[in-house]
């Protein structure tokens, strides 16, 4: 998985204990009481205390934690929150989440991490920075009360929101000591804690935001109201790339509450200079009214008439085609070991197998739809909304606008989902140019349900090439696989690279090729990204072991044996001795090799996904065209683990997202145009086809943790698949199984 | 459900409705879906829109204690019925599925949560134990993105099991 992407800087990460605290933009900064604070704060928070980048300390002895990354479902700014209320010794009780607006200056660096979220990597990021943070924080507070006490400040020490004197019933909380505790210079050493004093990391908490889920309090930016707000909804081209020729507003503008009508075009375009993501803003007829409901009037009584362009007459089965000749078109190979050309060398191999795999585009159907808010100035503007790249809705917008640095607020919310596909600034540019064309307004930009279905980046395309070779033994002796893709961080691979697994076979190659010239909606990140198409590899080794006539798993670990690292090309290699891990457990807990009944069966699938690796295997039951998913069971080693019930969720939740993708995703297009608009026709996964899950960690000695965000969500798909192989002899190689007249349930 | 046919004047109608425990008055296009009122208009906005079609469910307020799709229903049908939304289920978040939420970690993203929450409150109210088939019957009409069904399920039940 192209991770390295996201990884900006891994290099320069502030990982050593001493230079996270020594440099100038800190774990934590120290302002004194009644400076001006960056970003306005709610009235609770302007009290005296401890300020800095990411801790607040009030009197009263809130921990408000500032989340400068994106809350979007991962539940990482409560697993954030534990690593550094764990080194703070806070009291779990009163620490608090906030989401501060974006800073750039503060924040967008690698000393403080970034705001930008994806990759599965935040955790990652985050963990020395926060330890440093809370335990720079915790010395300030012990020095604090030691010199009140008079004491020395190595028999002073935290604990549970206090500091406490050995020896003595002297205490002082927090609260107390926040204002006091803020003079006190930051410490040039941190001593972090060892993990066996560890009361909050690992430990099962609950996510700090549902007190406010559950009321309906907690705010997200479609929940936004500002002062003399106007809302906006925009008429987008249904054909990508496809152009905006006229428009007739007359009857929009007599729905009640209409104000105004413009064309978008100017911003309009694939961005293809937008650093690492590419995205499109299609062309299209923006309305603004005084209310999202006379919005949604006036956008449907546009007459518009569109130049459907090169894609007009285009449908995802021409596209396919294409790709299929890509697929079986011999390139050059991106990377290889051993003979490159191993798998047509008839010196050593027997036998042939091959076998084309098709992951379709898709959709995120974030259930947030799409929005921002935005008030443009002539120089300046502000923006509200949910984003897992600030950054780039701040150098977007400046660089469309010619606004200057420092002049773009951003004022961030948790999201209903992003899924990568809020990591892309569009919406914001959208917003802004409506709230510049409206008079410089604030205006609220919302895209409805069927826009996102019909007029949205989706998914990136994946066709897989596979092909195997045997050599007179019956060994695996050569492995091809060509990926055939529509997007990528640059055009090309710039770097060599392998398959994504560490299985013994002496020749492997790894082909790629892009079109993206020639896809019919931009294609974006989406969770999991490339690993989709990519672990269908574990379908092919099934498929390999089915000509062997071997057991999966079986096969698996004969070609796993010692368990040895593979060089793919990523910094991290492959660790075939915790893949053996990941897949010995889940084969234990699922009880592989027990008596099947009739129409039975299992599957596996097992995948690295950057430095964490994961198994699954799928029962399922096959009767007919019926498929019943029995049980799935997921293995996971993500190194040490800050909250497992988040995890559970993280890993739980991306069985569900592939099984979605594997029932009823795609994103069909008929001339141009996407064929589903709405729910009922493209399905999500609902209760009553969502099988029993259960989730089991790997006891590693891994000391820090790794992102599980993503890492299940490519797996259910292969997993499942070879399930209804081993319960029914049906080999599927393409999704959605609503093409086979599969039903599930 | 599709957009609802209707003349090119709109005359605004003057509409008289109590949603939790106070009365609203405001002048708004009689088809404007419910949903909208709420949020925009009462500015209550834990209700949230997720499709428009009542195809998610997201928007599930009761209407007289039986839980409806209010994206679906223009706020003129809503006569003489006091509209309950996730904000007046409990003065103070501790309805026993709320409570049960808290316990079991159910949400992630967390969106589509208070239309689990009310859709669940209403099967609850008709069937206060309910089975496990009963719960997902019941709660299949309510999408998750992120996938918490197994939590939901899991917090439904332990509710009801409160409340025995």
């Amino acid at each position: 998985m192209q991770r390295r992407e996201f990884i900006r800087s891994a290099g320069s990460l502030s990982g050593g204990l001493v230079l996270a605290i020594h440099t100038s933009a800190r774990g934590i900064t120290v302002h004194k009481p009644g400076s001006p604070t960056p970003d306005a704060l709610a009235p609770e928070t302007s009290g005296a205390g401890i300020l800095g980048d990411f801790i607040r300390i009030n009197p009263n002895g809130d921990v408000l934690y500032q989340f400068v990354k994106h809350e979007m479902g991962q539940g990482v700014s409560t697993a954030m929150a534990q690593i550094l209320a764990e080194e703070l010794c806070a009291d779990w009780e009163k620490v608090k989440i906030m989401f501060p607006a974006a800073d750039m200056k503060r924040y967008q660096n690698d000393k403080n991490g970034g705001h930008d979220t994806g990759g599965s990597c935040t955790i990652i990021y985050q963990w020395d920075l926060l330890r440093n943070a809370g335990a720079a924080a915790r010395q300030m507070l012990i020095a604090a009360a030691a010199k009140q006490w008079n004491a020395p400040a190595d028999k002073c020490y935290a604990e549970n929101g206090f500091v406490l004197l050995k020896g003595s019933a002297k205490k002082l909380s927090f609260g107390d000591l926040a204002h006091a505790a803020s003079l006190e210079p930051v410490p040039a050493i941190v001593k972090p804690k060892e993990p066996d004093q560890y009361q909050l990391i690992g430990k099962p908490k609950t996510n700090k935001l549902i007190p406010r889920i559950v009321t309906g309090e907690l705010q997200y930016s479609l929940d936004v109201k500002v002062p003399g707000m106007f809302y906006a909804l925009v008429a987008r081209c249904p054909v990508f790339k496809g152009k905006l020729k006229s428009f007739d507003a007359t009857e929009a503008m007599k729905v009640a509450g209409a104000r105004k009508v413009f064309s978008t075009k100017p911003i309009a375009g694939l961005q293809l200079n937008a650093p690492y993501m590419p995205y499109d803003i299609r062309e299209g007829v923006a309305v603004v009214a005084d209310s999202f409901w006379a919005a949604k009037q006036m956008q449907a009584k546009l007459v518009i008439e569109w130049d459907e362009g090169v894609n007009g007459h285009l449908s995802s089965e021409d596209f396919e085609k294409m790709a299929w000749k890509r697929a079986t078109h011999r390139t050059d190979p991106t990377g290889y070991t051993g003979d490159e050309n191993a798998v047509s060398d008839l010196q050593h191999i027997r036998k042939t197998l091959r076998a084309s795999y098709v992951y379709p585009q898709q959709l995120h159907s974030c259930m947030e739809p799409l929005n921002c808010t935005a008030h443009a100035g002539e120089s300046d503007c502000e923006i509200w909304i949910g984003s897992q790249a600030p950054h780039l809705i701040d150098s977007e917008i400046r660089r469309v606008f010619g606004f200057a640095e420092g002049k773009i607020r951003i004022n961030l919310f948790p999201s209903g989902g992003g899924f990568g596909r809020r990591y892309y600034p569009d919406m914001a540019l959208e917003a802004a140019f409506i709230s510049k064309g409206a008079g410089n307004v604030p205006v609220k930009m919302v895209w409805t349900r069927e826009d996102d279905h019909q007029c949205n980046l989706g998914h990136l395309f994946q066709h897989m090439e596979y092909q195997a070779a045997l050599d007179k033994d019956n060994n695996l002796y050569a492995w091809y696989e060509k990926e055939i893709r529509t997007y990528t961080w640059a055009a090309k691979y710039i770097d060599p690279k392998l398959p994504s697994m560490a299985y013994d076979i002496p020749n492997v190659r790894y082909d790629f090729e892009d079109m993206i010239d020639e896809e019919l909606v931009h294609s974006s990140a989406w969770r999991g990204v490339d690993g989709h198409g990519r672990f269908y590899g574990e379908c092919f080794i099934d498929e390999i072991a089915a000509a062997l006539k071997k057991d999966p798993l079986e096969f698996r670990l004969s070609m796993l044996k010692g368990g040895r690292d593979v060089f793919i090309g990523d910094p991290e290699p492959v660790h075939g001795s915790r893949i053996l891990g990941v897949l010995q457990l889940a084969a234990e807990k699922a009880k592989w090799g027990e008596k099947l009944q009739p129409g039975q069966g299992k599957g596996i699938a097992v995948c690295p996904y950057g430095n964490n690796y994961c198994a699954v295997i799928a029962d399922v039951t096959m009767e007919d065209q019926k498929l019943t998913v029995n049980k799935i069971t997921i293995a996971v080693d993500c190194g040490r683990v800050i909250n497992p019930s988040g995890a559970e969720n993280q890993l739980i939740g991306g069985i569900v997202w592939s099984l979605t993708a594997l029932y009823y995703g795609g994103l069909p297009i008929k001339n141009g145009r996407a064929v589903q608009t709405n729910f009922h026709e493209n399905k999500l996964l609902r209760m009553y086809e969502c099988p029993p899950m259960q989730v089991h960690f790997v006891t590693t000695k891994e000391d820090k943790p790794g992102g599980v965000g993503e890492i299940s969500s490519p797996l259910g798909v292969p997993a499942v698949l070879n399930a209804i192989y081993a319960a029914s002899g049906k080999r599927i190689r393409k999704i959605p199984l609503a093409l086979y007249d599969i039903t599930s349930g | 459900m599709g957009a609802l046919p209707r003349q090119l004047f709109i005359p605004m109608a003057k509409i008289r409705i109590q949603i939790n425990s106070r009365v609203y008055e405001t002048d708004v296009d009689p088809g404007m879906p419910l949903l909208w009122v709420i949020r925009d208009f009462a500015g209550l906005t834990g209700t949230k829109y997720g499709c428009g079609i009542g195809q998610c469910g997201a928007c599930t307020v009761h209407l007289d204690g039986h839980a409806v799709r209010s994206c679906s229903i223009p706020v003129s049908a809503v006569q003489n019925q006091i509209v309950t939304t996730i904000e007046g289920l409990s003065s103070d978040g501790t309805h026993p599925l709320q409570i049960a939420w808290q316990q079991e970690d159910v949400p992630q993203c967390g969106y589509c949560q208070a239309g689990q929450i009310m859709n669940a409150a209403a099967l609850l109210m008709q069937n206060p134990q309910p089975s496990d088939a009963d719960i997902t019957m019941g709660m299949s009409g309510n999408l998750c993105r992120c996938g918490t069904y197994q939590r939901i399920h899991q917090a439904i039940k332990k509710a009801s099991l409160a409340t025995k």
